[in-house]
C-alpha cells in the first residue's frame, strides 16, 4: 500500500496536455447552446479530469484496493447528501 | 544523506509499515477534505436548482478569462509537483528542489491572479454584504450566488495558501538533504494534498464560471 | 499468561511523573487518561445543566430560572453532552487505551496526531466554556437557522467555533484508529480474529472521519451567515432553512452512531467474559457493526419529517430508518444468545452491560415509533423523543462507558475497585435512569413539548417522578467517581488478568509497560476463545 509506483515523467506530461485539452473543451462547449446538456457535459469533463489526476498523478492506478476505496468514498458520501436532499427539494 | 533507519518511528516495525500507514493516513485526510468541500457543492447545487436564472446571471458576471488562466496555472503546478515527487523517488535532490520551487511559484501565481480577480469583482460591485449591486431581477438570489462564489473560491484559496506553505517547507528541507530515495514521505504526502487541491478546483471552475455562457 | 503477577514498578504510569511528562506524552495510554479526566469534568458541567433543568421542571411554571435561562440550559446541556462527552467518551478514553493493545501494537500509527487531538479537544472545550460563562447559547444544540444565523443574540459563534475545533479532534482520532487497525495488527491477528471492540472502534472511526467534516463546513456556513448577514439559509434572500437541517443532520445522525457503536463493542467484550462464552455469531456481529455505520448515513431526514421536508422524501427516509434498526436488532439477539447456557456471573461490569442491552433495546424500539411518519407527527418535539434518545445515549452509551471503565480499570490503573459499591451503583443507576426517563415517554406521548420550561399542571406528577429519578442518577454517577479515585491509592493491586478474560490486553501486566508488550504477541486463536464452565476468578 505504499507509493512504490514509478510513473515515467512522460505520462505526467501527457496527463497535463489532456487536462489542458479538456479545459479547452469544457470552456468551448460552454458557449454552445446545448440547453440542459451543458452542465452535465461540464461535470463529465470535470470527472474525467479528476480521474486523470487521481489515477496517474496521485498513483491510484497501481494502488492497493483499500486506497482506491478511500479515494472515492468521499465522493460517494457527498453524492448521497446531494441526491437525497435534492429529492426533498424537488418534490416539495 | 538521509538515513531511512533513523526516520523509522518506534511504533512501526519497519519502513514499509510506516510508509503504508502514512499513505493510508494522507488518503483518509484527503477524503475528509472532499467531504468538507462537498458540503459547499451540495449547498450550491440545492440553491442553484431553486434559482437557475439568478445563478446563470451571476455566473455570466464572473471573470472567465482569469479563471481559465488560473485553471491552467494550477494544472501545470500539478505537473511540476508530480515531477518533483518523481525526482524524490530517484533521489535527485537538485531536481526535487527545482520542481518544488516552480510549484510554489505557480501556486503564488494562482493566488495573485485570484487577488486581481477579486479586485475586479469588487470594482464591479459584486461583493455581497460590502458593495453588491445588481440591476436585474432576483437581485437577492444573484447576491446569494456571489456569496457562494466568494466563499467557495475563498476556502479553496486558503487551501492553496496552506499548500504553498507545505511545499515551500519541504523544498527547504529537501535543499538541506532531508530526503533520499528511501525516505521522502513528506514530499509524497504534500504532493497528494496539492493534487487534491487541483482536483477540487477542476470542479469549482465549471460549476461557478460556466453556467449559461451560451445565452 | 494468567499468573497473578503484581505490577512491577516499571509501567507506563511510573515512567515520568510530572506535569510535563503528561502534557507532552506520546503514549496512547496516557492520552487516554488525559481524555478521561477532561471528559469527566465536562460531564460534570453538562450534568449540572441537566440538574438545573430537572429542578426547574418540578413545577409547571418555571420558578427556578427565567425562560431565557432555561433555553440556555438545555442548549448548553446538549452541546456539552453530545460533543464534549458522548462523542469522545468511549473512543478517546477506552479506544485510545485499548486499540493498540487489542491489535498487538506498541502504539497507534500517529502518536503525535493523537496528542494533537487531545489539545484540539481541550481548545474547543475552552471556547465552549468561555461562551457558557459569557452567557451561553439559546439555540438548542441543533443550531437551527434562521434563529441561529439571524435572530439569536446569544454566543452562537463562540460555541460553534468550539465545536468546530473539537471536530478536528474527532477526525484525528478516527484517522488514527483506521490506519492502526489496517496496518499495525500483530502477526496472526487477522480481521476475523479481532475483538468486536476493535470492529466497533473501526466502524466508529469511519463515521468520525466521514461525517465530521460535514459538520465543520455546516457550522462554518452558519457562522459566516451570522456575521455577514448573507447566506443560503436565509428565507429573506430566498435561502432555505431546511438546507441547514439537511446539512446538519447528515452529520448529526451518523454522530449518534459514533455515540452508540463503541458502547456495543464494550458490551460484547464484557458479556462474553462474564458468561464465559464466545460472542454468538461473531461474523454477523462484525457485519452488523459495519451495516449500522453505513446505513446510518442514509437516514438523516427522519429528524425533519415535520419541518417542511416533502412527504415523498419523508417516506424514503422512514423506510431507510426502519432498515437501519435491523442490524442493531441482530446484535441484541446475538448478545442474548451469547448468554444462553453461559456461566453467568454478575460483577459490576456485567451489571452495566446487561443494563445496556435492556435499555438500548427500549430506546431502539421507541425509535421505530418515531420512524413511523404518522406517529412522528404526534411525537416530534415532545418528551417522547427526549426519552428515546436518552435511553440510547444514557441508558445505553453511558452505562456501557461505566461498564467498560470498571472492566478495564484494573488494566489501566493496576488496582481493583470495590466490587460491593460498584454493584450497588450499577443497580442504583439503572433504577434512577428508568425513574428519570420512562415517565418522559408517557408525558411526551400525552403531549408535553420538549425544550419548554412550562407545562400543563396535569403533567406535573410525571415530571416529579423524572426529577426524583435524576437525583438518584446523581448518586449513581458521583459515587463511582469517588470510589474509583479512592481505589487509585487504596484499591487492591490487580493481577494481569483479574477477570480471566480473553484478549491481548490481558496478556500483559496491569498496568502495562510503556511499550505495551515486551515482545510482539503472535496470535493463534480466535477472539473469545473461552472454554465453558470456567469461573472469571480462575
Amino acid at each position: 500500500m505504499t507509493n512504490r509506483t514509478y510513473t515515467r515523467p512522460v505520462v505526467y506530461v501527457l496527463v497535463w496536455l489532456a487536462l489542458l485539452a479538456l479545459l479547452a473543451v469544457t470552456v468551448g462547449t460552454a458557449f454552445l447552446p446545448l440547453g440542459w446538456a451543458n452542465t452535465p457535459l461540464n461535470l463529465a469533463i470535470s470527472v474525467t479530469q479528476a480521474a486523470l489526476v487521481m489515477l496517474f498523478s496521485m498513483h491510484l492506478r497501481a494502488a492497493h484496493p483499500l486506497v482506491k476505496i478511500i479515494a472515492v468514498i468521499g465522493f460517494f458520501g457527498i453524492a448521497i447528501l446531494i441526491i437525497l436532499s435534492l429529492f426533498d427539494v424537488l418534490t416539495r | 544523506m538521509a538515513d531511512a533507519a533513523a526516520a523509522l518511528h518506534p511504533q512501526f516495525d519497519d519502513a514499509d509499515q510506516q510508509r503504508t500507514a502514512a499513505n493510508l493516513g494522507i488518503w483518509i485526510f484527503l477524503a475528509t477534505e472532499i467531504l468538507f468541500f462537498g458540503v459547499l457543492f451540495a449547498a450550491y447545487a440545492i440553491t442553484r436548482v431553486r434559482f437557475p436564472e439568478a445563478f446563470a446571471a451571476g455566473s455570466r458576471l464572473t471573470n472567465l478569462p482569469l479563471a481559465g488562466i488560473n485553471t491552467a496555472v494550477l494544472v501545470t503546478s500539478s505537473l511540476t509537483m508530480a515531477l518533483g515527487v518523481h525526482a524524490a523517488q530517484h533521489g535527485a535532490r537538485r531536481a526535487l528542489v527545482g520542481w518544488l520551487s516552480v510549484t510554489v511559484a505557480l501556486g503564488c501565481a494562482f493566488l495573485a491572479i485570484k487577488a486581481v480577480e477579486y479586485r475586479i469583482d469588487y470594482l464591479e460591485h459584486l461583493v455581497p454584504s460590502l458593495n453588491f449591486r445588481f440591476a436585474g431581477p432576483q437581485a437577492d438570489q444573484v447576491e446569494l450566488f456571489f456569496y457562494m462564489y466568494f466563499f467557495i473560491t475563498g476556502v479553496h484559496a486558503l487551501h492553496v495558501l496552506i499548500g504553498i506553505g507545505c511545499i515551500a517547507t519541504i523544498a527547504v528541507m529537501a535543499s538541506r538533504d532531508a530526503f533520499s530515495r528511501a525516505y521522502f514521505t513528506p514530499v509524497d504526502v504534500t504532493g497528494l494534498y496539492w493534487h487534491l487541491v487541483d482536483v477540487i478546483w477542476l470542479f469549482v471552475f465549471p460549476v461557478l464560471y460556466l453556467i449559461s455562457r451560451s445565452s | 499468561m494468567n499468573s497473578a503477577a503484581i505490577a512491577t514498578d516499571e509501567s507506563y504510569l511510573s515512567s515520568g511523573w510530572n506535569w510535563w511528562s503528561w502534557l507532552t506524552t506520546l503514549d496512547h495510554k496516557r492520552i487516554g487518561i488525559l481524555y478521561t479526566v477532561t471528559i469527566t469534568l465536562l460531564f460534570g458541567i453538562g450534568g449540572a445543566a441537566a440538574a438545573m433543568i430537572r429542578l426547574d421542571l418540578l413545577t409547571p411554571h418555571s420558578q427556578l430560572v427565567s425562560i431565557e435561562t432555561y433555553n440556555k440550559l438545555f442548549s448548553i446541556h446538549g452541546v456539552i453532552m453530545v460533543w464534549f462527552f458522548l462523542i469522545p467518551s468511549i473512543p478517546a478514553t477506552l479506544g485510545n487505551f485499548l486499540v493498540p493493545m487489542m491489535v498487538g501494537a506498541r502504539d497507534l500509527a500517529f502518536p503525535r496526531l493523537n496528542l494533537l487531538s487531545w489539545y484540539l479537544f481541550v481548545g474547543g472545550a475552552l471556547f465552549t466554556i468561555y461562551a457558557l460563562l459569557a452567557g451561553g447559547v439559546d439555540t438548542g444544540w441543533t443550531f437551527y437557522a434562521p434563529y441561529s444565523t439571524t435572530f439569536s443574540t446569544s454566543h452562537v459563534f463562540a460555541v460553534a467555533t468550539g465545536v468546530f475545533i473539537a471536530g478536528f479532534s474527532s477526525i484525528l482520532t478516527g484517522l488514527n484508529f483506521v490506519v492502526t487497525v489496517h496496518s499495525m495488527r500483530a502477526p496472526g491477528m487477522t480481521w476475523f480474529r479481532l475483538p468486536l471492540f476493535i470492529w466497533s472502534m473501526y466502524a466508529t472511526s469511519l463515521i468520525l472521519v466521514l461525517a465530521t467534516p460535514v459538520l465543520a463546513m455546516t457550522l462554518m456556513l452558519m457562522g459566516i451567515e451570522r456575521i455577514f448577514g448573507i447566506g443560503v439559509f436565509d428565507p429573506a434572500l430566498g435561502g432555505d432553512p431546511l438546507l441547514f437541517q439537511h446539512l446538519f443532520w447528515f452529520y448529526s445522525h451518523p454522530a449518534v452512531y459514533i455515540m452508540v457503536v463503541p458502547a456495543m463493542g464494550v458490551a460484547s467484550e464484557i458479556i462474553s467474559c462474564f458468561c464465559r462464552n464466545p460472542v454468538f455469531g461473531y461474523r454477523f456481529m462484525a457485519y452488523a457493526i459495519l451495516a449500522i455505520a453505513a446505513f446510518g448515513f442514509l437516514v438523516w431526514g427522519h429528524h425533519m419529517f415535520v419541518s417542511g421536508q416533502s412527504a415523498y422524501a419523508g417516506t424514503v427516509f422512514s423506510l431507510l430508518t426502519f432498515l437501519v434498526s435491523v442490524p442493531s436488532a441482530v446484535k441484541v439477539f446475538n448478545w442474548t444468545a451469547t448468554l444462553y447456557k453461559g456461566h453467568v456471573s454478575f460483577e459490576a461490569p456485567m451489571l452495566y452491560a446487561l443494563g445496556f442491552i435492556g435499555l438500548f433495546t427500549i430506546g431502539g424500539l421507541t425509535g421505530l415509533f418515531l420512524a413511523s411518519l404518522g406517529l412522528d407527527v404526534q411525537l416530534h418535539d415532545t418528551y417522547f423523543v427526549v426519552a428515546h434518545f436518552h435511553y440510547i445515549m444514557v441508558g445505553g452509551a453511558v452505562m456501557a462507558f461505566f461498564g467498560g471503565m470498571h472492566f478495564w480499570w484494573p488494566k489501566i490503573t493496576g488496582r481493583m475497585y470495590p466490587e460491593g459499591w460498584a454493584r450497588f451503583c450499577a443497580i442504583l443507576t439503572f433504577i434512577g435512569f428508568n425513574l428519570t426517563f420512562f415517565p418522559q415517554f408517557i408525558v411526551g406521548y400525552l403531549g408535553m413539548p420538549r425544550r419548554y420550561p412550562e407545562y400543563p399542571p396535569e403533567f406535573q406528577v410525571w415530571n416529579v417522578f423524572s426529577s426524583a429519578g435524576a437525583s438518584l442518577l446523581v448518586f449513581g454517577y458521583v459515587v463511582p467517581l469517588v470510589y474509583l479515585l479512592w481505589s487509585l491509592r487504596y484499591g487492591a493491586h490487580a493481577s494481569a488478568n483479574p477477570w480471566n478474560a480473553k484478549g491481548l490486553e490481558w496478556e500483559t501486566a496491569s498496568p502495562p509497560p510503556s511499550e505495551n508488550f515486551h515482545t510482539t504477541p503472535i496470535v493463534t486463536e480466535d477472539a473469545y476463545a473461552y472454554a465453558p464452565a470456567e469461573h472469571p476468578h480462575g
